[in-house]
């Protein structure tokens, strides 16, 4: 995909800049406002990175100079303002997600791959699978080397995400997100406990390894390729 | 004082001359009409012979025959008025007094002017005397005044130096000062009494801040040093060991960050920074949500987890803020009830009821737990922010609910209740 980063902070861009190439994406970062906004107008971006506080043009003002252009692109919004009216502010005023620093970059490559596929007119998807995971999403039938798991609603919607996303590192927060419509941090297990039941009825059928916890960022599900 | 005292001597006077004139002005009055009277029904001859019986002891009179003065006077002044006008004169007499002062005038009958006069210095001897009392009273009021004034003042300047010493001694940081209260009862103890009651506030309110700072001092210092100590660590450890470390020292990272949001946004929501996000909130789906979130939290550890639902309720709040106070409130159950426990979720019109049947608070650590950075595990084994509560409380607050925590006998029971 390709990216605009709009941040002032050397070192949170520099980090930013070399994650996205990393993982082979193509990636373009502006210091200002103005310089963000000529490079978001003058070219076609897949998604726009935009720290809030920026020298000569404040995030937000070049966030709606861009949606009052009809630009449409999708925007995720980069905060140290972590409050939660901070959040319903940038969301309203066109951002399609807020991120609040510091972060990991694990979780920002996620929320930008989704912001991205969001924006792509996918095919809606029925089946997914993941290794020996197969999931019909009408039916919510799930299965596991083909035998049928009882999963319940949460564990369901937790597992849906988790394939949704394999091989990549999911925070709790997002599972959090994902999985309940409250938006707050938890500061509790919550996410762990049901994870644990996920992975015990993996386990049952032989599977424990499919969940990964990845210390200090969240949880990954393995696809043997 | 000395003012109404000088007053009241002034119209004393006023009104003891006035009699005294007055006495004055009737005798003499009386006097005129017997003599005018009497020179109507007499002859010359017994006119005189009554001017000289008259007695001098009640009235002074004086006739200027043809040739000589007849009466008490021997002679007979100058420029005396007709009565009712009178004047005083001084006349000598051969008695002890030798002068006396008379107050009379002239009157005139058909045997020509007759000048009437009564003794008045007894009247002007009164009037000195009472003058001299009078002076004396007053110097003594004034005196006494002054005295009782000097002896008041000086009580209440020895009562503000003495609070300005104490004043002085709050500054060089002694808190614990009060301000002395007597029995008087009095304006300056009323003052004393309110003063001490702002320094009873204010030494709260400071014991809370340096409470709060040692807390965050314990809460963010400790586990920033691990960092530290983590990260000097990690450049000599194998290369294989420093992923697992480093993911470590970022949840630790993350434990500091988290903490420190608490903080801030508690203070937002607690001085009402932070907007309200109000819309319809029905009681008893928060409630159902909570219970589904945490159910699986309260199985891990052998617990149950029950949810009583009642009369249903619809109120106005933001369903966020009041989801997470809820929550917090179910998480507490759950850490601390202990394994096996019982917690339930009741809810019936605005109000809900968390129950568990674990240890619970001691009644008197009820309150404290919704201060700030206290925890009651003295040793913080348990990880947490130790915000938890506050933010239950300041939640609530903003929606004008009430907590309150009880004895469930055994265990914990916190009551809140919606307006």
């Amino acid at each position: 995909m390709k990216v605009l980063l709009v941040e002032d902070d050397a070192t949170t861009s520099d980090y930013i800049v070399k994650g996205f190439s990393e993982q082979g994406h193509n990636i373009e970062s502006a210091a200002d406002g103005h310089q963000g906004l000529l490079l978001a107008t003058s070219n076609q971006y897949d998604l726009i990175i935009l720290d809030r506080m920026l020298p000569g043009l404040d995030g937000l003002a070049l966030l709606a100079a861009l949606r009052a252009n009809a630009n449409q692109t999708p925007v995720l919004i980069l905060s140290a303002l972590s409050h939660v009216d901070e959040r319903v502010k940038g969301l309203r005023s066109g951002g399609d997600d807020y991120m609040t620093k510091p972060f990991a970059f694990s979780e920002l490559l996620v929320r930008a791959e989704i912001l991205v596929s969001r924006g792509q007119a996918a095919p809606v998807q029925t089946h997914l699978q993941a290794g020996p995971l197969q999931m019909e999403l009408l039916t919510r039938n799930v299965t596991l080397d083909g035998q049928e798991l009882m999963l319940q609603p949460k564990e369901f919607q937790l597992l849906k995400y988790l394939m949704e996303h394999p091989n990549q590192v999911i925070s709790r927060t997002l599972l959090f997100e994902a999985v309940w419509d409250y938006h707050f941090d938890p500061r509790t297990n919550v996410i762990d406990v049901h994870i644990a039941k996920l992975r015990r009825k993996f386990e049952e059928l032989g599977h424990g390894e499919l969940i990964e916890t990845v210390r200090g960022a969240g949880y990954r599900l393995r696809q043997r390729h | 004082m000395t003012l109404i005292t000088g007053a009241l001597l002034f119209t004393l006077y006023r009104q003891l001359v006035n009699e005294q004139q007055h006495q004055i002005d009737q005798h003499l009055e009386t006097e005129k009409q017997r003599y005018i009277q009497l020179a109507q029904t007499v002859d010359r001859r017994s006119f005189a012979a009554q001017i000289r019986a008259a007695d001098p002891k009640s009235v002074l009179v004086a006739w200027r025959n043809s040739f000589d003065i007849v009466g008490s006077l021997s002679l007979m002044p100058e420029d005396i008025p007709l009565l009712p006008e009178t004047v005083e004169f001084p006349i000598l007499s051969g008695g002890p007094d030798k002068l006396h002062i008379l107050t009379g005038g002239l009157v005139i009958t058909r045997y020509g002017p007759v000048l009437i006069a009564t003794r008045t210095d007894q009247l002007a001897t009164l009037i000195k005397k009472f003058l001299r009392a009078a002076v004396t009273a007053m110097t003594l009021t004034i005196v006494l005044t002054m005295a009782l004034g000097y002896l008041f003042s000086k009580a209440i300047l020895r009562r503000l130096v003495q609070y300005n010493r104490l004043a002085q001694r709050i500054e060089r940081g002694h808190y614990d000062t009060r301000l002395p209260i007597s029995w008087r009862q009095d304006e300056f103890d009323m003052l004393a009494k309110q003063f001490n009651r702002v320094l009873d506030t204010l030494e709260d309110n400071l014991q809370a801040v340096r409470g709060v700072t040692d807390n965050i001092a314990h809460d963010l210092r400790t586990p920033l040093s691990h960092l530290r100590i983590g990260l000097e660590q990690l450049k000599d450890k194998p290369s294989e060991e420093q992923a697992e470390k480093a993911e470590q020292l970022i949840e630790e990272l993350d434990f500091c960050l988290a903490t420190f949001d608490a903080m801030l946004s508690l203070t937002r929501i607690e001085e009402g920074q932070q907007q309200l996000d109000l819309q319809d909130v029905e009681l008893s789906q928060l409630c159902t949500d909570l219970k589904e979130m945490a159910e699986l939290m309260a199985e891990e550890r052998g617990q149950t987890l029950n949810l009583t639902l009642g009369q249903p309720c619809v109120l106005q709040g933001d369903k966020y803020l009041l989801f997470q106070a809820l929550f917090n409130l179910v998480d507490n159950a759950i850490k601390y009830a202990g394994d096996g426990a019982a917690i339930h979720i009741r809810q019936n019109g605005r109000e809900v009821v968390i129950s568990d049947n674990g240890p619970g608070i001691p009644a008197e650590s009820r309150e404290r737990v919704f201060e700030r950075l206290v925890r009651l595990d003295p040793s913080r084994h348990h990880q947490g922010t130790g915000l938890g509560l506050s933010m239950v409380k300041a939640i609530l607050s903003r929606h004008q609910a009430k907590i309150s925590l009880e004895d469930n006998q055994p265990g914990l029971r916190v009551i809140i209740g919606f307006q």
